[in-house]
């Protein structure tokens, strides 16, 4: 009860900022747009693969629009910030573990973005390319376990980034740093199949691909299922994860504020 | 107050920042790598396109390496002096601009050098970039050393032209408060637009670029002339003046914007 009021209220923020959030909307479909504009120049030219034309414009658009549920999360979950103002000290005496606590929230706060934030930026984009979706119901269930995988994911992945400004005050860095690895590996833009033979094997021994391709290639119909058994393997690699790194914390405190 | 004196205390200003960022040592390292990473990451993104279908619509993976490096020059010349001007919206919501404005000095001038950013990582990714583009596209007699003072040229307009271009967006937070989500479009779109040809985009998309958002007068426009030897010898000229106006108008809008500027913090 305690972390579904926690995500309620996160949620419940967030629809007060409804207005703000729209003009984000379309710097992102913007993004979205422009990046389906050079595919299309390129099927000009060149057979875009299985994927053709349309589908890669279909890409995109899942992907773009995917990010606000395991891209764009706050920022190391907030950590950064409670470390600068002295109030991740609170935060560690609270009777609730703190990955629990701030993951409950970042659930509140991913609800409002699929909501708010990709379903208004896919349907823009049904509208102006004419999207189509060809799959069953099943086939969207396995999306939607691939999605909440990925949303997991990225709590644990942001937990990580977060949890590291306690030992430096430059964790904003591995922030953008993750941003730039979801948009090379986690095929944000290209699909991992036309990454170099080298950069591909490296890709799949990382998380990166269970964040946005699995999904994507999923919903797009070409994707293998099982490899959703890869999304269960990181979940579960990345929680012990941030469990080892909240006890590790934990030792020593150090806050910046206060 | 002189220009002269001016000068003398902007650069006092930057040495106490650079002094002041190098006391964390290791985060300035970290930061560095990590910035490098980031900016390898984008090209690798251009690249493997290249890599996989050969030419854009033309364009040599050499020449989208050129597009990449001038525009990643131009915008780490315009954030190392004024990134203050990119985070502007701190100042608005905390109310720290006030500070600013009790100093004997513009507040521009004052707000410049309040976070010199040393971006190594921006500068040796995007110098190793041109070099090798703009040399394998010289062994290849595609352009001579002409190309190399043009390039120059055409990196220092387009920091011009990119600042212009943060500052106007910037201004328009004197009424909205809030810029983040315009400076998406204004600056992170726009660029990441004029990574590749404008050529690829609709017609009403590439002129915005050009006329709106004149990213393409940053890299694409020039590239014509000194890559390709299309449009004419008037291109450098053309776009130093284009750029001289984006500054001097944006300027103006700042001076206006300042005059509705409103204390929001406490």
């Amino acid at each position: 009860m305690l972390y579904f009021t926690l995500a309620s209220k996160a949620y419940a923020r967030n629809l007060q900022y409804r207005g703000a959030h729209m003009v984000h909307n379309i710097a992102s479909a913007m993004f979205g747009y422009m990046y389906a504009c050079i595919w299309i120049g390129l099927g000009k030219d060149h057979v875009l693969g299985d994927y053709g034309t349309q589908g890669m414009v279909s890409y995109i658009a899942f992907t773009q629009s995917s990010l606000w549920i395991s891209g764009f999360i706050t920022n190391g979950l907030g950590i950064p910030q409670a470390v600068r103002t002295g109030l991740i000290s609170l935060d560690l005496l609270r009777p609730v573990h703190l990955f629990t606590h701030l993951m409950a929230r970042e659930w509140g706060q991913i609800a409002y973005q699929f909501l708010y934030k990709s379903l208004p930026i896919y349907l823009l984009y049904v509208v102006v390319f004419r999207l189509q979706f060809s799959g069953s119901w099943l086939t969207l269930i396995y999306v939607g376990v691939g999605l909440f995988g990925a949303a997991y994911l990225a709590i644990c992945m942001n937990y990580l980034i977060g949890v590291s400004a306690m030992w430096t005050t430059e964790s904003s860095w591995l922030h953008w740093g993750n941003h730039a690895m979801i948009n090379l590996l986690a095929g944000f833009f290209i699909p991992l199949e036309w990454l170099p033979d080298w950069l591909e094997r490296f890709a799949w021994l990382t998380p990166y691909p269970y964040l946005l391709y699995v999904p994507t290639r999923i919903f797009l119909g070409f994707g293998d299922v099982s490899l959703l058994w890869g999304t269960l393997f990181w979940c579960a690699l990345m929680t012990s994860g941030c469990l080892l790194a909240t006890q590790w914390l934990r030792r020593k405190v150090e806050v910046q504020g206060g | 107050m002189n220009a002269k004196s001016w000068f003398s205390l902007y650069r006092l200003l930057i040495r106490t920042s650079i002094r002041s960022r190098m006391q964390y040592k290791f985060n300035f390292v970290l930061a560095s790598v990590l910035a490098a990473l980031i900016q390898i990451s984008e090209f690798l993104m251009v690249a493997i396109v290249l890599y996989k279908f050969g030419a854009i619509q033309g364009w040599s993976l050499y020449e989208i390496g050129y597009l990449f490096a001038v525009i990643t020059l131009s915008k780490t010349l315009y954030r190392t002096f004024a990134d203050e001007v990119h985070h502007l919206e701190k100042y608005l919501v905390g109310g720290e601009l006030d500070q600013l404005l009790t100093r004997p000095l513009p507040v521009l001038l004052t707000l410049m050098p309040q976070s010199f950013r040393i971006m190594l990582g921006e500068v040796l990714q995007g110098g190793f970039l041109l070099c090798w583009s703009l040399g394998a596209m010289m062994s290849r007699g595609q352009v001579n050393w002409v190309s190399v003072p043009l390039t120059l040229l055409a990196i220092c307009t387009g920091a011009v032209i990119m600042f212009s271009i943060g500052l106007a967006t910037a201004t328009i937070g004197f009424w909205t408060t809030r810029i983040t989500e315009l400076q998406n479009i204004t600056e992170d779109a726009a660029r990441t637009a004029a990574q590749y040809p404008l050529s690829l985009y609709p017609k009403w998309l590439s002129s915005l670029l050009l006329i709106v958002i004149p990213v393409g007068l940053v890299n694409y426009v020039p590239a014509l002339y000194i890559l390709r030897g299309e449009l004419g010898p008037w291109v450098p000229g053309v776009v130093a003046v284009a750029a001289g106006l984006c500054l001097y108008g944006s300027l103006r809008f700042w001076q206006f914007g300042i005059t509705k500027y409103q204390s929001t913090g406490s």
